[in-house]
């Protein structure tokens, strides 16, 4: 027998697992598993956190109307909003599902460049706003907890460079922490759909 | 949307998921992702499917593109235990069954990408509609079909 022949042979073949599935009333029960599925759910929990923290950072300015505060809280909030339109935009944007017109080369690359823009944002946003999150954390903390003013709080040089420590210290761990939990998370499927792409791009 | 009508449909071309996930399906458990991941995808892409197509290329597609978009586990290295047993239907076909796990196991020695080359092909697709669904040239699909049959017959001489 061919192997041609012997191959369809299998298209005869099913198993228990597809064929509980194929019975009415069990498709509208899956739920997805695709990547750009997760991500888009990440990005709604991501713009919820992002009100109620913006929603926080009012309190904060209306607790503490002092103005360097105000100053590093307001550019924070105005990078949250940013970050939260962006990631509205996104949400939009992103179809886990395109239909099925798509050639495989074409889905692969949707959901590569897809995935790394998202990416590519979170790090973005990681870089900008923890310093400045980092600085408004520091002198709300120390003004609450020395009971100072904010002048007298930063009167003394040991509080700037303990400022900038942390601020070099925490802001390069925060943005390895981001990279790390995103190359855990969509690394090694990354990869994967990297490889296949240029496997299938080659010409020889 | 005609549920009924589609799972008429699946359930006559089933041994097409079957056939593919069994290629890439690194153990029960994730065949069991793909499945319900590549029925979801066809389920959502019902409405749209326009009978210009034959309703078995619609579905190689949808396999093919779920399979690969979607997070599998890192590849198994013995391909031998890896590989899941065959179905009651395939064994009672009248071909041996020991023909058919050799060519599935050889089949999965390739790469990815050859699989999906390899198995449109001995399913009887031509090179311009298995170029079409892969979304690459004819000459390409030429080029890698010449080296996946070479690979493939070497591996089949071999005692996998």
């Amino acid at each position: 027998m061919s192997l041609e022949q012997d191959w369809k042979q299998i298209n005869e073949g099913s198993d228990d697992d597809l064929s509980s599935l194929l019975r009415p009333g069990q498709l509208n029960k899956l739920h997805s598993l695709s990547p750009l599925q997760k991500i888009k759910r990440h990005l709604f929990i991501n713009m919820c956190w992002s009100i109620a923290v913006a929603l926080l950072y009012i309190v904060i300015m209306v607790e503490f109307p002092l103005w360097p505060v105000l100053l590093t809280i307001g550019i924070t909030q105005a990078f949250t909003i940013w970050a939260i339109y962006t990631a509205w935009h996104q949400y939009k944007n992103i179809a886990p599902f395109a239909g099925n017109s798509l050639s495989l080369l074409a889905e692969m690359e949707r959901h590569y460049y897809g995935m790394n823009k998202w990416i590519k944002l979170q790090k973005k946003v990681a870089i900008i706003i923890y310093p400045i999150s980092a600085t408004g954390g520091y002198m709300i903390g120390g003004i609450v907890g020395s009971g100072k003013t904010i002048e007298q709080f930063f009167s003394k040089p040991i509080v700037i460079i303990a400022l900038a420590l942390v601020i070099l210290i925490l802001v390069p761990c925060c943005v390895y922490l981001t990279k790390w939990m995103f190359n855990k998370s969509f690394g090694k499927h990354l990869a994967a759909l990297k490889k296949n792409i240029e496997e299938l791009k080659a010409e020889k | 949307m005609n549920e009924t009508e589609f799972l008429t449909q699946v359930r006559l071309n089933q041994g097409i998921i079957y056939k593919l996930v069994g290629l890439y399906a690194n153990d029960a458990e994730e065949k069991k992702d793909i499945y319900q991941e590549v029925l979801l995808n066809a389920w959502k892409g019902w409405p749209a499917f326009r009978e210009e197509a034959k309703f078995s290329t619609w579905l190689y597609r949808i396999c093919l593109n779920t399979i690969f978009t979607l997070k599998r586990k890192k590849q198994h290295i013995d391909y031998k235990d890896s590989l899941e047993p065959l179905s009651p239907a395939v064994e009672h076909s009248g071909i041996q069954k020991e023909d058919l796990q050799r060519l599935q196991q050889a089949i999965r020695f390739l790469s990815e990408t050859d699989r999906a080359i390899i198995s449109m092909h001995l399913d009887g697709f031509e090179n311009g509609e298995i170029a079409g669904v892969l979304g690459i040239s004819n000459n390409n699909v030429a080029v890698k079909l010449h080296r996946c049959k070479v690979q493939l017959s070497n591996l089949l001489m071999q005692k996998l």
